[in-house]
């Protein structure tokens, strides 16, 4: 039986593998931040991020600040900003697709890398889509939500970890909450003091309190 | 339960349909797109189809638009793209929004079909909407209580009518939410027969706790672009989860009107009296048929003694 995951310099407890989490909170607050922290696992753990709207130099740099190193032999990147990041110098394995609003390839090189990742011995695998938001500003809400229903239930059939990160003010409420029917639990970013809090919701023994996120310390 | 395996080569076909039926997985196996479309759109010759495995390249078409197909006549399978042709030597573009899982062809591959394929069947994972938790014992509740519909269709008009008099409102219906498609009883000012679940809001009704209301349906996202919902004119939605007397949320009381509008508290309020009376009415029936019906293990259904022994 796989371990669960941990959240390393997070306030929040382990979660069982296969489980999704849909973290949400203004892009202002530290919610990217605090979405990437959460990608960072042991290190025979290998990490997916499907990048909706910033090129995947940017994502490098994004886990560079959350202290995680890329690797080609375990992280890969899923670009959606077009064929500009066809030569992005990364050291993920990269697949590009044309726009966000191709779900339908999106899902299928998000399918392809992951197997890869299985087949080359990384048996743990921590999923992000960063972020669902952008993906709902493509494509109607029917569409994203059988796409991130398909993508759940992959995290869930191969024991991985989901990340998804949804700006609330860019996202409808009722939009918001039928997405994170589709996940197990939602942590919510906000800031306080300059500074972003975190909670978790939906889990067994997580705090439901808002609590300070030292990030990257 | 049935997946359709659509191979235009015999060997890799045959190999296919092995490592499916090795697993227990009955299987119907067809050689062509057009083959395959008939089968999706039930042409008598087997079971209806929960999973569709296709490989991409076929001399009829791609698999690709094969499953744009099936999200049309039945959207909620799980499909399968399992197939030789890498991702990016695939065009997604014009069907970006079909979306399915994909697998490619190899060494050890039939394996994690298998997986990928029970995995997808068992939890119903390409939905478009949520399903409610308790969605298998839900399911069962409305075999057992809703065993014949048209049976309940003259007892639902009656309350459907004195609802839509009740409210003043243009139509009213009850709603039975089966694993695939939305049923309409007893409708009042509206003639609706069935729609896919992914289609209604009664879907999202029964996953809420009493009464939902969208006031303008062309302003909810979740629905603006909906054209089963635009088909039917309705703008305003009002419903209650009829449940079934072990809790689960079976149907849905529901109110339509052509206009946007509003619903006030003490309506609402009302609105769940309905439902409840409906609920009533498929727990009454439900009881009367099983007492009427003997019993198929041949066992008193109301035998509940704790002292008798197993078998």
């Amino acid at each position: 039986m796989t371990e669960d995951y941990t959240f390393r310099g997070l306030p929040m407890a382990s979660v069982l593998p296969g489980t999704t989490l849909l973290v949400s909170g203004p892009s202002h607050a530290g919610t990217r931040e605090v979405a990437y922290s959460m990608l960072a696992g042991a290190e025979d753990e290998g990490v997916v991020v499907v990048t909706t709207n910033r090129r995947a130099s940017r994502v490098a740099r994004n886990f560079e600040a959350a202290s995680m190193r890329l690797d080609p032999a375990r992280s890969a990147i899923v670009s959606c900003v077009g064929q500009d990041d066809r030569d992005a110098d990364v050291d993920a394995r990269l697949a590009e697709v044309t726009g966000p609003g191709d779900l339908t390839g999106i899902g299928m090189r998000y399918s392809k890398l992951v197997e890869e990742l299985h087949r080359d011995g990384v048996e743990r695998v921590r999923t992000s889509v960063v972020s669902v938001s952008t993906l709902l500003s493509f494509s109607d809400v029917q569409t994203v939500s059988r796409f991130v229903h398909t993508l759940v239930g992959r995290v869930g059939s191969i024991d991985g970890l989901g990340v998804l990160l949804i700006d609330p003010d860019a996202v409808d409420e009722r939009v918001l909450s039928n997405v994170a029917q589709f996940c197990d639990a939602r942590v919510d970013v906000r800031e306080r003091d300059d500074a972003p809090e975190m909670r978790v919701r939906g889990l067994p023994g997580q705090s439901r309190e808002w609590t300070a996120v030292e990030l990257y310390g | 339960m049935t997946v359709l395996c659509v191979d235009p080569d015999p060997d890799e076909r045959a190999a296919t349909v092995a490592a499916l039926e090795a697993a227990g997985l009955p299987v119907r196996a067809v050689d062509s797109v057009s083959a395959a479309r008939d089968a999706l759109d039930g042409d008598g010759n087997g079971d209806v189809v929960d999973c569709l495995v296709t490989e991409h390249d076929h001399p009829d078409g791609t698999g690709l638009d094969l499953i744009a197909h099936a999200r049309e006549t039945a959207p909620d399978i799980a499909c399968v793209l399992y197939t030789d042709r890498d991702p990016a030597a695939i065009d997604t573009v014009t069907l970006g929004d079909t979306v399915a899982e994909y697998l490619q062809k190899g060494e050890g591959s039939h394996d994690r079909l298998v997986e990928l394929v029970e995995f997808s069947v068992a939890t119903r994972s390409q939905t478009a909407y949520p399903l409610p938790d308790d969605e298998d014992a839900r399911l069962a509740a409305l075999d057992r209580f809703v065993a014949d519909p048209d049976e309940l269709d003259a007892t639902f008009a009656r309350l459907t009518e004195i609802a839509a008099a009740t409210f003043d409102i243009d139509a009213a219906a009850v709603g039975l939410v089966d694993a695939h498609h939305e049923r309409f009883l007893g409708c009042y000012g509206i003639d609706v027969d069935r729609m896919d679940r992914e289609d209604t809001v009664c879907t999202y009704a029964i996953l809420e706790e009493g009464v939902t209301v969208v006031e303008d349906l062309h302003e909810d996202p979740r629905f603006a672009d909906n054209e089963a919902i635009d088909g039917v004119d309705i703008r305003f939605y009002a419903g209650v989860p009829v449940t079934a007397p072990d809790g689960s949320k079976i149907a849905s009381f529901c109110l339509y009107d052509f206009a946007p509008r509003s619903l006030s508290t003490d309506d609402r309020a009302l609105l769940e009296l309905f439902a409840a009376e409906a609920g009533d009415q498929l727990a009454l029936r439900g009881r009367l048929r099983e007492q009427e019906t003997p019993a198929v293990d041949g066992r008193d259904r109301n035998d509940g003694d704790p002292t008798e022994g197993e078998g």
